[in-house]
């Protein structure tokens, strides 16, 4: 913000932009201003509300513990997933005001700031040997840009590839879910369930349209396998039509079993029906059996339960946060030290069991975590692959990502897998 | 007939009051430098009342208007500063707005086409009906009932929320199963067109402009109200007498009369059109999809979806804001050179 | 006439019944979502769960706690907002206000123009301003210009928002007033200019009184724009402590968890002022309107 190049680029641009009022304003300040503290480290992330809130204040306690002498200014973005995150930070960087360290999904969404070179490459600071032991391959590779630097610091995983069910439901219609083993037998199990019962089989939200793209992603991999769904994200959809249409015609199969409402609310909205016993199955990531946990007498195993979407064994599909470093950065150093916490055993464990996800990391330690979590992290370990995913910005690039989404957000109103198959050709 | 008189002169001496309309007295011509005469015509006296104004709005919103128009003749893109080389620009990014648009409107593919269609018909769906329902609101209110004021505050009061909040009340309303809106329907043995308002894509666009009229026509019907109000009696009582039906009166003679009520409300509805926006985006996120998208969705996504194309975003604010104003002007012209404005 | 009045008298007046039976169904339906949003606001999380939100809360899901939780997380974000709006819409109204009046009841040439200008720039989407606006203030780095009174340095930010406002805000003011200049008859302008008045002083003993109602609607107008507005918030404020209300309402909402009692009932917090600028106001709103339209 302070040095030359910025105030003359700022100059010419104005000079040239025309804006001729503020030409005249340029002269005088320059906006060096007072970039902030050295030892703050500003964190901007879009956890506002509930558990989320409760888990990064938690994080940053012992950050701040660990680290004495550095403070945090927790600077939450307003909330929802990233629109209003994005607008501010993509303003701020422009701006060349970045603040210290912001959330973002790793992988694919990185690229518009790799592109433009606005990221500071970890070394040793951050990612030394004992931290690169602890993260697997695939989530590492989530965390460097093409150049193969580090450049983000993953904190949480969250699984996308679960079905969770109603316990009671599932008995009174005599389904065993362990039994599931493809996306069909998924089908057919909720067909017994509509006839059997008179709950939804599936619960599910249509009016937002990562929660149907997410879908067809299990769907995809369930039916086609991993490799596949993986060459789908590298080089899109057409080496691999069939599988796509086939996996977008599952999807429109499974709509008549949606609960009716499904246009109309949103994904907790949803999953609320499964709490009631209205809906038997939900297709989500973990983060949906936090709200079970809130849930009073609606517990684990006895009320509800989870196994890998059908056709998924052995995968985990993952959703991960991760915090990155900017430039140029108001407090650097300070700044390597929050990204050395965030992927410490401590922060994650800190971290993670108030969040409901699982750490990033493979060595921390099992005490915290309740029985779900637990399970999911022997799955985890024992997982034999961990692809990104479109839906939560790690497997594509934004701008592919938007042109997928927009193509979903047709689908989820039209049902037609022609149109919506052309429309993904001409978004990879 | 009163004379063009600029206001700091002597009230000339009757003798030199001229009928024609022309300057007065001499006397003021020769005695006065056209410098000072100048500094005291109604353009400089009035100055410095419209030109604070001016200016202001002249840097924020021109000069707003003039960035994007420029970055719009670039081809920036991500988040590193943006070089202007004047002989690079070019009007790339508005042919491949309007191929976009016709390449989606015969083949389908694009959204670009759905867009642009879905804005244009919000911009004037939403403003014609409202316009109507605030007047057939205005009618009945007008019809000398009793606790007038406290039905006219409630039709005003959906206007004084944010659309985050009204986003997410219609959400609830327009559920298929629980909603109020078919509830309704099926409360007055109208359950067959229950329909999946939100989701079902001949219906979205619909639903979304339904809600805004809602929310806007109490004050469609508070200015119409007060238009109805401002008609003196006997032009009624004339028409009566002419042996009209009450439909040709308030035809004839009503609506007529109404024109400058229109005016303004017609404008403000606009503004509200444009603003709909935050409502789909607190309805529908950044991906409402085909059947719901408008151009200010669109020129959002592209810049601030992590997509960073600022340059092509810029394209469609400005295609966005010329097509506003080409919806309104026309209308405007008209009602300027009627006086009406 | 009388006779038939009488005649009319004598029967039910079905017409009568018909139209407060449709006013109330008007009632019902523009009230409606606003009900929903009360009810939610004060169950607890299993009650939202459990009912539909148009119900009422049963009896075990009765709570208070979704207020008073959005209340203290929402308390900076209303002073804020109150410290930022206020301003900004008593400014762009009587700008507004002394820019028609500049435009319409003065003569001279090239009013057109620059009522055109003006007029033109209602329509500008907001969303395409967030860049250049951001940069704008990123130049004109008030913190720094204010440094010497340190409150005002710190609320900067918000400054900035209330400019930027003021300057938005002024074609939709000078047009509400236009429509209630020109309206005003020009031979009381015409006698006072006779007797030697000034433009300065025609505004303010002729038409600043006139104004008055129209006033009413240009603040009641620009407030609730002004108040309701998010984008800008979002661009133009980094510090959380200057948060308006629109943004700390926006953090009630969770990315993967929704809290709706709360959202709700933080609706109804933040929505509360401009609801009561409108019930407490609404006569002069309507009288103003009459103003504008007439």
């Amino acid at each position: 913000m302070s040095d030359k190049h910025s105030r003359v680029s700022r100059r010419t641009v104005l000079k040239t932009s025309g804006v001729a009022a503020a030409a005249g304003l340029a002269g005088c300040t320059g906006g060096d201003g007072d970039s902030g503290n050295e030892n703050e480290v500003e964190v901007v992330h879009w956890w506002t509300a509930g558990g989320e809130s409760d888990a990064i204040q938690a994080l940053i306690e012992g950050f701040e513990e660990e680290y004495p002498d550095l403070s945090v200014n927790n600077n939450a973005a307003p909330g929802g997933a990233g629109s209003a995150l994005s607008t501010e930070i993509q303003d701020r960087v422009l701006q060349d005001n970045a603040p210290s360290t912001f959330q973002i999904w790793p992988g694919g969404s990185l690229q518009t700031y790799t592109d433009s070179d606005v990221l500071a490459s970890l070394g040793d600071s951050v990612w030394d040997s004992e931290m690169e032991g602890a993260y697997k391959e695939g989530v590492r590779d989530l965390s460097r840009d093409d150049n193969g630097n580090y450049v983000a610091v993953p904190l949480n995983i969250h699984r996308l590839n679960n079905l969770f069910y109603n316990v009671d439901v599932l008995d009174s219609a005599g389904v065993d879910p362990s039994t599931l083993s493809s996306p069909a037998d998924l089908l057919s199990a909720m067909e017994t369930i509509d006839a059997e019962t008179d709950a939804a089989p599936m619960a599910q939200s249509t009016q937002s349209t990562w929660t149907v793209l997410q879908l067809w992603e299990d769907i995809l991999v369930g039916e086609a396998g991993v490799d596949t769904y993986e060459a789908v994200l590298e080089s899109g959809v057409e080496e691999n039509e069939d599988a796509v249409r086939s996996a977008l015609q599952t999807v429109v199969d499974y709509r008549d079993y949606f609960n009716a409402d499904a246009g109309s609310v949103a994904w907790d909205e949803a999953n609320n029906d499964v709490i009631n016993g209205e809906a038997a199955f939900m297709h989500q990531g973990d983060w949906a059996a936090g709200q079970y946990d809130s849930s009073e007498d609606f517990d684990f195993e006895a009320q509800w339960d989870h196994v890998p979407f059908p056709g998924t064994e052995g995968v985990y599909h993952i959703v991960t946060d991760s915090f990155v470093k900017p430039e140029p950065n108001p407090s650097p150093d300070a700044t390597d030290a929050w990204l050395s916490y965030v992927g410490s055993v401590d922060g994650q464990e800190r971290f993670n069991p108030i969040k409901g996800s699982i750490p990033a990391r493979t060595d921390v330690p099992d005490d915290a975590f309740g029985p779900f979590l637990s399970r999911q992290r022997e799955d985890f370990d024992t997982s034999n692959a961990q692809p990104a995913t479109i839906a939560h910005g790690t497997g594509v690039s934004p701008q592919v990502k938007s042109d997928v989404e927009e193509a979903f957000a047709s689908f989820a109103g039209e049902w037609n897998v022609d149109r919506t198959y052309s429309d993904l050709t001409d978004a990879f | 007939m009163a004379t063009n008189q600029s206001p700091d002169s002597e009230p000339p001496p009757t003798e030199t009051v001229s009928t024609d309309g022309g300057l007065p007295a001499e006397t003021t011509e020769s005695t006065e430098p056209t410098l000072q005469r100048w500094t005291k015509s109604e353009f400089v006296r009035s100055l410095p009342f419209w030109l604070p104004a001016t200016l202001l709005v002249g840097l924020f919103i021109y000069g707003a208007i003039g960035w994007n128009f420029i970055i719009s003749l670039t081809d920036w893109q991500g988040l590193r500063r943006v070089t202007y080389n004047p002989a690079e620009f070019d009007l790339d990014n508005y042919f491949e707005f309007f191929s976009k648009v016709v390449e989606g409107g015969l083949l389908g593919g694009p959204q670009e086409y759905w867009a642009f269609r879905n804005t244009f018909v919000l911009l004037i769906l939403f403003t014609v009906v409202a316009l109507i329902v605030g007047l057939l609101l205005a009618l009945l209110v007008d019809q000398k009932i009793r606790f007038e004021n406290s039905f006219r505050t409630i039709f005003l009061l959906p206007m004084s929320l944010s659309f985050v909040v009204t986003a997410v009340f219609w959400a609830w309303m327009y559920n298929p199963s629980s909603g109020m809106i078919n509830e309704g329907l099926r409360l007055v043995g109208l359950g067959a067109i229950t329909q999946n308002w939100i989701s079902d894509p001949q219906f979205k666009l619909f639903a979304v402009i339904f809600a805004l009229i809602w929310q806007f026509s109490g004050y469609c019907m508070v200015v119409y109200l007060a238009g109805l109000r401002a008609i003196p009696t006997d032009q009624y009582e004339a028409a009566k007498v002419d042996g009209a039906n009450t439909l040709k009166m308030y035809w004839r003679v009503i609506i007529p009369q109404l024109r400058a009520s229109t005016t303004s409300a017609a404008v403000v509805l606009m503004v509200f059109a444009l603003k709909a926006f935050d409502f789909l985006f607190v309805m529908f996120g950044t991906q409402p999809g085909r059947s719901a998208d408008i151009l200010a969705l669109m020129m959002y996504r592209e810049a601030f979806d992590g997509t960073a194309n600022w340059a092509y975003a810029s394209a469609i604010a400005t295609i966005l804001f010329v097509l506003a104003l080409g919806i309104i002007s026309p209308y405007l012209y008209r009602q300027y050179k009627r006086g009406a404005l | 006439m009388s006779t038939l009045s009488a005649l009319q008298h004598n029967r039910p007046d079905w017409s009568r019944i018909a139209l407060y039976v449709t006013l109330l169904a008007m009632i019902a339906f523009y009230l409606s979502p606003l009900e929903s949003g009360l009810m939610t606001s004060i169950k607890t999380q299993a009650g939202f769960q459990q009912t539909s939100p148009f119900v009422p809360p049963l009896p075990g899901q009765f709570a208070i706690e979704p207020w008073i939780e959005a209340f203290g997380r929402l308390q900076s974000g209303l002073v804020n907002s109150i410290l930022f709006a206020i301003p900004a819409t008593i400014l762009s109204a009587t700008i507004g206000s002394i820019t028609a009046y500049g435009l319409t009841n003065t003569n001279w040439r090239g009013q057109a123009l620059i009522l055109m200008v003006l007029i033109a720039g209602i329509f500008i989407p907001y969303q395409s301003v967030l860049v250049p606006l951001s940069r704008f203030w990123t130049i004109v780095d008030l913190g720094s210009l204010l440094a010497v009174i340190p409150p005002l340095a710190d609320r900067s930010e918000l400054i900035a928002l209330t400019i930027t406002h003021t300057a938005y805000g002024i074609p939709i003011c000078t047009l509400l007033f236009r429509a209630q200049y020109k309206s005003i008859d020009s031979s009381m302008i015409e006698a006072a200019r006779l007797d030697g008045a000034t433009i300065a002083t025609i505004y303010y003993r002729i038409i600043l009184p006139l104004s008055i109602p129209m006033f009413a609607v240009a603040l009641i107008y620009q407030f609730t724009n002004i108040w309701n507005d998010l984008l800008f918030a979002i661009v133009l404020i980094s510090d959380n402590s200057n948060d308006v209300v629109t943004m700390s309402l926006q953090k009630l909402t969770g990315s993967m968890v929704s809290q709706y009692n709360i959202q709700m009932a933080g609706a109804f917090i933040t929505a509360l002022p401009t609801l009561l600028v409108y019930i407490i106001f609404g006569e002069q709103f309507a009288e103003g309107v009459a103003g504008g339209g007439a």
